[in-house]
Order: C-alpha cells, then sequence, then structure tokens
C-alpha cells in the first residue's frame, strides 16, 4: 500500500519517556529544548541509532552494542554525561528519519527527540537539497562529525565461486540483498536487467547469509561493515570477500556522520570536537578495529589531512 | 418488524421491553437484507454490495431545510486526527469507531454513552497514513474490528467486552487494520494493511465466534492459499497458478498487493470483491510484466478463499495508483437485457463498469477532468500507456542528475481514494468523490537510507486548479456522462450516501455536512460541523423518523502531505464527534 512516495511513518521502538509527562495539548512545538547546557545539567544524552542493525547499533540482553553505540558512549563520556541509547526505526529516507527524531518530532510522538543522531551520510549536495518550491530541506539540521568512510561490498562462497572478476558472474549465479536498498535496485537494473532474475531479496544482510550458508545464495551485497560483521560469524565456512567494483553504480563510496537540531549548535561544536579529535588521533580506527571492521577515513579529511595512507 | 422465534410468545409491551434492552442478535439474513432494512444498518456499505442507497424518502429535497440536529458525540480523550468510520444501528444503538483504534455503543436517540472500548495500543506505534479506523461489523452477539496493530478485537455488542482478540500480522513488520470486516455466509472476511517493503496482501476468513482462522488466499502470484479444516492447514492452489508468469526473479515473494480497503459482496454471483494495492518495489523498471495481482479488482469465492477471476487496472504500476477502491455490484438495462454489472472509480483516473459474472470489461471512462500517464482503454480495459512521457524515469539511469520530472494526473492519491462512492438506484448515477491534482516525479540524485546511499524519487503533489481540488461528481455508469458536479476548495476525503429523497450527502474537510439533488447537483443543505468531515453518513429510521449520523473529525492521509496541498488544509481543526440529525415528523407532512 505504499511505495518511496509516501510517507510511511515506521514504528518506533518503546522509550521510557525521558522527557516527564507528555503534555495533554497540541502545540507548534513540544521539542524538548536540549540545548548544551541543558544536555550537561541533565546529566545524560540521547543518542539516535538505528535499531537492530548490526555492526552499526544493535541491543544484546538490554545493552547498546556495536560501533556507533560506542562512538555515543565515547562522545556522552567527552560531555562529562551519560550515555542513552534512543532507538530508531528507519522511514523510508534520511530526510523522514531526520524530520521524525531530530527537528520535528514524528507527528504521533512529537516530544519524543534525539539529542544527536548517528550513521548519517555527511554529504553537501544532501544538506543543501531543496524541494520543489525552493525551500530547504534540512534548514533544521547541522551535519557535523565525519567519522567513516562507507562503501558496498560483495563477499561469495569460495566452494561455489573461484573469485568475482566483475559481477557479471552474477549473471551465472544467484546474490542475495537486502530489499529496498540500493544493492537491490543496482543489481536489479545494471547491464539492462541482465542480473535480474538472479537477485534473491531479503529482510537484512544476516538473512543473505544464512540463505548463502543454505546455498540459496552464491554472494550477497551490502555494506562493507554488514559484510565484514556477517563474514566474522561465518568464520571457517569459506565464505570471502570480492575485490570487484561496480560499474555504474550510483554511490559506491559515503562518507558518515552525525545530526543535531539546529537550534543546539553549541552540542554540534562539541560533538564535532569530539569527533574530530577521535579521526585524527586515530582513535576512531582503534574503535572500528575493536570491532573487528575495516577503517576507512571520511573523504572530507582528503583536503585538510592529505590522501588517507591505505584504504583497507 | 422482523420475524423472532420468539416472537409470538411476547406480548406487545414485553417485545417492546426486549428492544429496548437491545437484546437482539445479528443473523446473516439481516446482513443480507441490509440494503432494503430502514430501521437498521449492519453492514458497512449499508448493504453488502457497497452502494451505499436508503430507500427511505421521509427525508427528501423538498424538507431536507428541516434536517436537524438531534445530538453530537464526543469521542473524548486527547486523541483526535481522522474520523473515517462509518456509524452502525442496530435496536436503537449506534456502533461507531475513532481514530487509534476505539469503539463506542451509543444510544442512538439521546447520545448518552452506553460503552466505550479502547484498544491497548503498543507504546509508540507509529503506523503510515494516520491512526483512522473505518468501522465494524456486527454479528451474533458481537461488534468486531480491527486494530492500528494488526489485531482483531471482537466484543460484545451490549456490554462492551471483549469475548475475542486475535493478532492477525505483525504491527512492527509495519501491518495494521483499519477497514471495517465483512460478513458474509457466517464468515468474518478480512483483508490486512501493509505499511512496508516485503508484505504480502492477503484476504482471510475467520469464524466470527472465535477468530479462527477458515481460509487464506494472498493476493500476489506464487503465493500458496490454505484451507483450515479441524485446525489442519491445507494447500489450496497457488494464487495465479505457479509464481514467476508476471514477475521478474523472486520479486513476487515481497509482491505487495495489500488488500487494506477491505472489500464488498455480490449475493446474485456469490462473490467478494478485494481491491490489492501497488506492488513493490516503487520502481517500475526494476519489474517487467504485470506483476498479479497487484493494482487488480479480485473476485474470491467466500466458501474457500479461491479466486474466480482478476481485473487488473494498472498493470507494472509505476505511480502509485493502488487498486483497493471498492467495487460496487449494480444491474442495469441494456436494450431490455438485464445486465450484472459492477463498477468501480479508481486511484488512476479512470472509472470501469465490469461484468460481475466474470470479470470481463463493459466499458470504462476517465471520471476526473485530466488523465495523463494513460491515453485511454484497450477494449479489454486494460490501460493505452503514455509512452512518451507518461512513466516516471528509471533512478537507475539517472546518473548522478536530477532526473526529468514527470508530471502525471492523477496524483497518487487518486481520482479517487478510500473515501466509498454511492449508487443510486432510483437515478442510476453514480455520485463520487473525486480529487483533481497532479504529482511531480523526479529521480532524486542524492538520497541515502538507513545510513546508506539509495535511489529515491522526490515528488509533490500539486492542486489542477486555483480554485478547487475536490469535486462531488454525478456519473452515468452507461454512458461515462457527468451529470453533474460541485466543486469543493479543499480535496474531498469523506464518503457518500445516495437517498430515495432524491438526495445525495457528503462532507468536507472545511467542516460542512451537505446534501445535494439528486438529479441537479444543486446544494440543498448544509452544516457546519466545527472540523473536518472525512466520514461516511448513514440513514435509518427510529420511532418514525427519518435520522442521519456522520463522524467528524478532520484527519486522513491528506495533512499528513506538504506542499501546495498542504497549503489549502493546514487550518482545519482536528475534532472527534458523531454528529446525528433528523427531520422532525411533523415535517414529514410538507412532502
Amino acid at each position: 500500500m505504499k511505495s518511496v512516495y509516501r510517507f510511511g511513518w515506521s514504528l518506533v521502538v518503546t522509550l521510557m519517556c525521558v522527557f516527564g509527562p507528555v503534555q495533554a495539548q497540541e502545540s507548534r512545538s513540544l521539542i524538548p529544548d536540549r540545548t548544551l547546557d541543558i544536555v550537561q545539567d541533565s546529566g545524560f544524552l540521547n543518542v539516535g541509532m538505528y535499531q537492530d542493525f548490526p555492526p552499526y547499533s544493535y541491543e544484546v540482553d538490554g545493552e547498546a552494542k556495536g560501533v556507533d553505540a560506542d562512538l555515543g558512549r565515547r562522545i556522552a563520556e567527552g560531555l562529562g554525561v551519560e550515555f542513552r541509547p534512543y532507538w530508531i526505526i528507519p522511514d523510508e529516507n534520511l530526510g523522514d528519519d531526520l524530520r521524525n527524531h531530530i527537528w520535528k518530532g514524528h507527528y504521533l510522538a512529537k516530544t519524543r527527540i534525539a539529542d544527536i543522531m548517528t550513521r548519517v551520510p555527511y554529504d553537501s549536495t544532501f544538506k543543501y537539497m531543496r524541494d520543489s518550491t525552493g525551500e530547504m530541506i534540512n534548514e533544521q539540521v547541522v551535519f557535523v562529525g565525519p567519522y567513516q568512510q562507507e562503501r558496498w561490498q560483495i563477499a561469495f562462497d569460495e566452494d561455489r565461486l573461484d573469485g568475482v572478476d566483475t559481477i557479471a558472474v552474477f549473471q551465472y549465479h544467484p546474490i542475495g540483498v537486502e530489499v529496498d536498498t540500493l544493492p537491490a535496485t543496482y543489481l536489479t537494473s545494471a547491464f539492462g536487467g541482465r542480473l535480474r532474475d538472479q537477485v534473491q531479496h531479503y529482510s537484512n544482510v544476516g538473512a543473505a547469509f544464512e540463505a548463502m550458508a543454505q546455498r540459496e545464495v552464491a554472494g550477497v551485497m551490502g555494506m562493507r561493515a554488514e559484510i565484514e560483521h556477517q563474514l566474522e560469524s561465518y568464520a571457517g565456512k569459506g565464505f570471502a570477500k570480492a575485490g570487484n567494483g561496480f560499474p555504474g553504480i550510483t554511490k559506491q563510496v559515503w562518507d558518515v556522520g552525525l545530526a543535531v537540531r539546529h537550534t543546539h549548535r553549541a552540542l554540534s561544536y562539541a560533538v564535532e570536537a569530539i569527533v574530530d579529535r577521535m579521526v585524527r588521533s586515530g582513535e576512531m580506527a582503534a574503535l572500528f578495529a575493536n570491532h573487528g571492521l575495516s577503517y576507512s577515513r571520511p573523504g572530507y579529511y582528503d583536503a585538510i589531512l592529505g590522501p588517507e595512507e591505505s584504504g583497507e | 418488524m422482523r420475524s423472532n422465534p420468539f416472537g409470538k410468545q411476547f406480548t406487545a409491551s414485553a417485545l417492546a421491553l426486549a428492544v429496548s434492552l437491545g437484546a437482539h442478535a445479528v443473523t446473516d439474513e439481516d446482513i443480507m437484507n441490509d440494503h432494503n432494512t430502514v430501521d437498521q444498518i449492519v453492514t458497512y456499505g449499508m448493504g453488502v454490495q457497497g452502494q451505499r442507497f436508503s430507500p427511505m424518502d421521509a427525508l427528501n429535497t423538498e424538507n431536507i431545510q428541516y434536517l436537524q440536529p438531534a445530538w453530537a458525540f464526543s469521542f473524548g480523550g486527547e486523541k483526535q486526527r481522522g474520523q473515517e468510520s462509518q456509524p452502525m444501528i442496530k435496536d436503537g444503538v449506534m456502533y461507531v469507531t475513532a481514530s487509534y483504534s476505539r469503539a463506542y455503543a451509543v444510544d442512538a436517540r439521546t447520545g448518552e454513552e452506553i460503552w466505550q472500548y479502547d484498544a491497548r495500543l503498543p507504546d509508540g506505534i507509529m503506523p503510515c497514513c494516520d491512526v483512522v479506523n473505518r468501522g465494524g461489523a456486527l454479528y451474533g452477539d458481537l461488534f468486531i474490528f480491527g486494530t492500528l496493530d494488526a489485531k482483531l478485537v471482537a466484543l460484545n455488542k451490549d456490554t462492551g467486552k471483549p469475548v475475542w482478540i486475535k493478532t492477525v500480522a505483525d504491527y512492527q513488520a509495519g501491518y495494521s487494520m483499519t477497514a471495517a470486516p465483512l460478513i458474509v455466509k457466517g464468515k468474518l472476511i478480512t483483508g490486512v494493511s501493509g505499511g512496508e517493503f516485503g508484505i504480502v496482501g492477503t484476504v482471510e476468513a475467520r469464524d466470527p465466534n472465535t477468530g479462527d482462522l477458515l481460509w487464506t488466499r494472498p493476493t500476489v502470484e506464487g503465493h500458496m492459499g490454505y484451507v483450515y479444516e479441524d485446525g489442519e492447514k491445507i494447500e489450496n492452489g497457488i494464487s495465479g497458478g505457479e509464481a514467476g508468469k508476471t514477475w521478474p526473479g523472486d520479486m513476487w515473494k515481497t509482491g505487495g498487493a495489500a488488500t487494506w480497503l477491505g472489500g464488498t459482496y455480490d449475493p446474485d454471483t456469490d462473490s467478494l470483491f478485494f481491491g490489492t494495492g501497488n506492488p513493490a518495489p516503487w520502481n517500475s523498471h526494476l519489474r517487467p510484466g504485470d506483476n498479479l495481482f497487484s493494482a487488480s479488482r479480485l473476485a474470491i469465492d467466500p466458501e474457500d478463499g479461491s479466486i474466480k477471476w482478476h481485473f487488473q487496472t494498472t498493470p507494472n504500476d509505476g505511480w502509485d495508483y493502488d487498486g483497493v477502491n471498492e467495487l460496487i455490484s449494480f444491474d442495469y438495462e441494456d436494450n431490455g437485457k438485464a445486465v450484472k454489472a459492477a463498477a468501480t472509480a479508481d486511484r488512476n483516473g479512470f472509472f470501469y463498469v465490469l461484468n460481475r459474472e466474470n470479470g470481463d470489461f463493459i466499458r470504462g471512462f476517465p471520471f476526473v477532468d485530466k488523465i495523463t500517464w494513460a491515453t485511454g482503454l484497450n477494449e479489454d480495459g486494460s490501460p493505452i500507456y503514455n509512452t512518451e512521457n507518461g512513466r516516471p524515469g528509471n533512478p537507475a539511469d539517472a546518473d548522478g542528475e536530477k532526473g526529468e520530472t514527470v508530471v502525471a494526473f492523477p496524483a497518487f492519491l487518486g481520482g479517487k481514494n478510500w473515501m466509498p462512492m454511492a449508487y443510486s438506484q432510483d437515478t442510476g448515477l453514480f455520485y463520487i468523490p473525486s480529487n483533481e491534482w497532479s504529482m511531480d516525479i523526479w529521480n532524486e540524485p542524492v538520497s541515502y537510507k538507513k545510513g546508506a546511499a539509495y535511489l529515491g524519487a522526490g515528488f509533490t503533489i500539486k492542486p489542477a486548479n486555483d480554485d478547487f481540488i475536490g469535486v462531488l461528481r454525478a456519473v452515468d455508469p452507461k454512458t461515462g456522462e457527468e451529470v453533474w458536479r460541485y466543486n469543493n476548495p479543499a480535496p474531498l476525503w469523506g464518503g457518500v450516501m445516495a437517498t430515495a429523497g432524491n438526495l445525495v450527502f457528503t462532507g468536507t474537510p472545511e467542516g460542512y455536512f451537505k446534501a445535494f439533488d439528486a438529479k441537479t447537483g444543486e446544494e440543498l443543505y448544509k452544516f457546519m460541523t466545527g472540523t473536518g468531515v472525512v466520514g461516511t453518513p448513514v440513514t435509518w429510521e427510529m420511532d418514525g423518523e427519518q435520522y442521519v449520523a456522520i463522524s467528524t473529525g478532520w484527519g486522513g492521509a491528506v495533512p499528513l502531505w506538504g506542499g501546495e496541498v498542504a497549503r489549502v488544509v493546514k487550518d482545519f481543526n482536528q475534532g472527534g464527534t458523531v454528529w446525528t440529525f433528523k427531520l422532525p415528523s411533523d415535517r414529514v407532512a410538507s412532502h
């Protein structure tokens, strides 16, 4: 009943109401004012993270895990406050998530808002995008602290494929993807649709790996960190990272940073300083290494620090 | 009064007492006769065929000006938003649902509340497209309705106490229930709403007394249907025969086609008629083929859920033209020959008249002023696509640039959306609540989803005219002629009712409840309800007087969209009230 054209309001997990009693009357702004001073006085930071999204952010026995959760902890620590996870179920696109969780609040839960949101692509084109009436779509948001560069990656079953020199091999072998993602669109449309019939859709990358273990598919395409995380779970099963390129893909790499509400700029500066220090000092790379993940520095730093020494 | 097995043993006064206690069960006979019965409304649609036509004429074009409010009942609470429900009436009691999955029984004479039931919704539930509910079903001693967290709740209609509650689907996966269930031959028939990718629509039958499944029928080609016998799940044939006939790869597994608006039933052909939503994924270039049974009408056997026939309005949909709009059965004469027809006004802007015995296309025509995605219909009713600039481009071809904008009439909200139309047996006309708007669609050069690069489309909805969006139209299904029209500034989003009093009723988002002359379209009556009207009116007879009622409260999908349409509706106030009117008996004489 919906498509990308719609505002498909996704569901958001139950959260303790940390903002006190819900107000009885609707008014234009119910968003709690959480400036830097108020955050520090309150003693906690609501860190927005996507739910069930390993290895970035997920919950095990009530504890927030993942590389984004750990980054949130470091930022909270740097501000001298307690880290509080704020779980986000993704809506249809980033603009919806920013509206629902950073600057406006969801229309059914207007008092619920994250202080900062992790895993927000850092892209000046997106930042300055305008709608059909010329209004800036994201002017209520400040994008800060690029902390990682993410990219697409294929893993394959060495038992079935000698290697993946090019994605042409998936004209002849099935490949798994998460539904409604760029890999799904790319693989079903590239080269005039010649791979289309080999593309198998799954609810997430983990489910696609399960299918690879069941020999339903010979490869899986997802984000590099997701792929590496699954490869670790399936260590010894004969699955490996491919080294192929993705000709014609609209975006192969992108920077990831944080989002803060535009009225909370002082908070954004404080957060930015913490993240910048971590990237420059190598702490960020170490944080990813602790999770068994490759790290690529954001392209943002290339102009400042010169090209990164090694990609992988 | 209807006969009942104990009737003869009661004295007149005992009967009156029984009626006042509201103790009568709703029977299959009540449901099948609902369209001819004036003292009760026990179906969504004022009859299982969904014609929304009342044979009552006490209230008519001569005395409509004397219609006066009898009572108003507030749903209360802090929760308002859209009120899209159709009230039901049984034994002097009104049964009505409200936003946020609430149900009420109200004394239909006074408006005094008898009971209220608030479904316990999970904290933080955020369903797609507002928190509406469109109504319930009455059967036996039960009032049954669906909830936003995809449960069916059966309440004792006299006490409001739950008798059974069944989880139909997982709300966290995006499923929801907002349509009124349908009772057919002792079976409770429902569809399901699904807001997320990866769902497959189904039609399901249950035992209304227990909620136990009797059969299921998936609405996407390739999925197995089942019947349940003594708790055993038995295969009953794959929808469409086999997978992969009209879908590439494995896309049928997550094909969409949600049955979110419920259905109608035709006793003459013993068929359930259900519509289906758009296919997934949204980019039509990825799924070459017709993608059955998305954007279709299905005729389903109520015994076991088998598909008898299908008619697809938008094959390989690329505009989000859901095919869920109601299919209404009606009969007409063609050169002295009786035709068993059914009609629907689709999102895509075309009005279709089908042979309801076999699904054959009889005729079709635009019911909106402008359609750009297709240039017409073929002899079999399939669209003649506008291949020049009708279909939104493939974002995969966008090459990092903002793709060319495609302007499509109508917008994805449809020439007509969920709001039910009415058919008058007297005038032979359909009364269609419709809207004139277009959408611009373009490929978004930069798009992200869940932390990842993505390929998306941007869109905006635009009114087609400066001074109106909504149009209430009277359309002749035999000729396609628009007999009259009423233009409304805001988009029309409420249902319509026709009566033998030569009247057509509907509400407007501006807040007016209105009545029109069914033959001429002259506006004869309006009443300001104080909030936007997106509900569906009903009428019935009680104590020798004709009553009319409608739920009011602005909301639904329209205010959730931005752009130029939002500007038209942004100042409308929310609400939550059932307004009930009557024609005082001394005014009937003026007829």
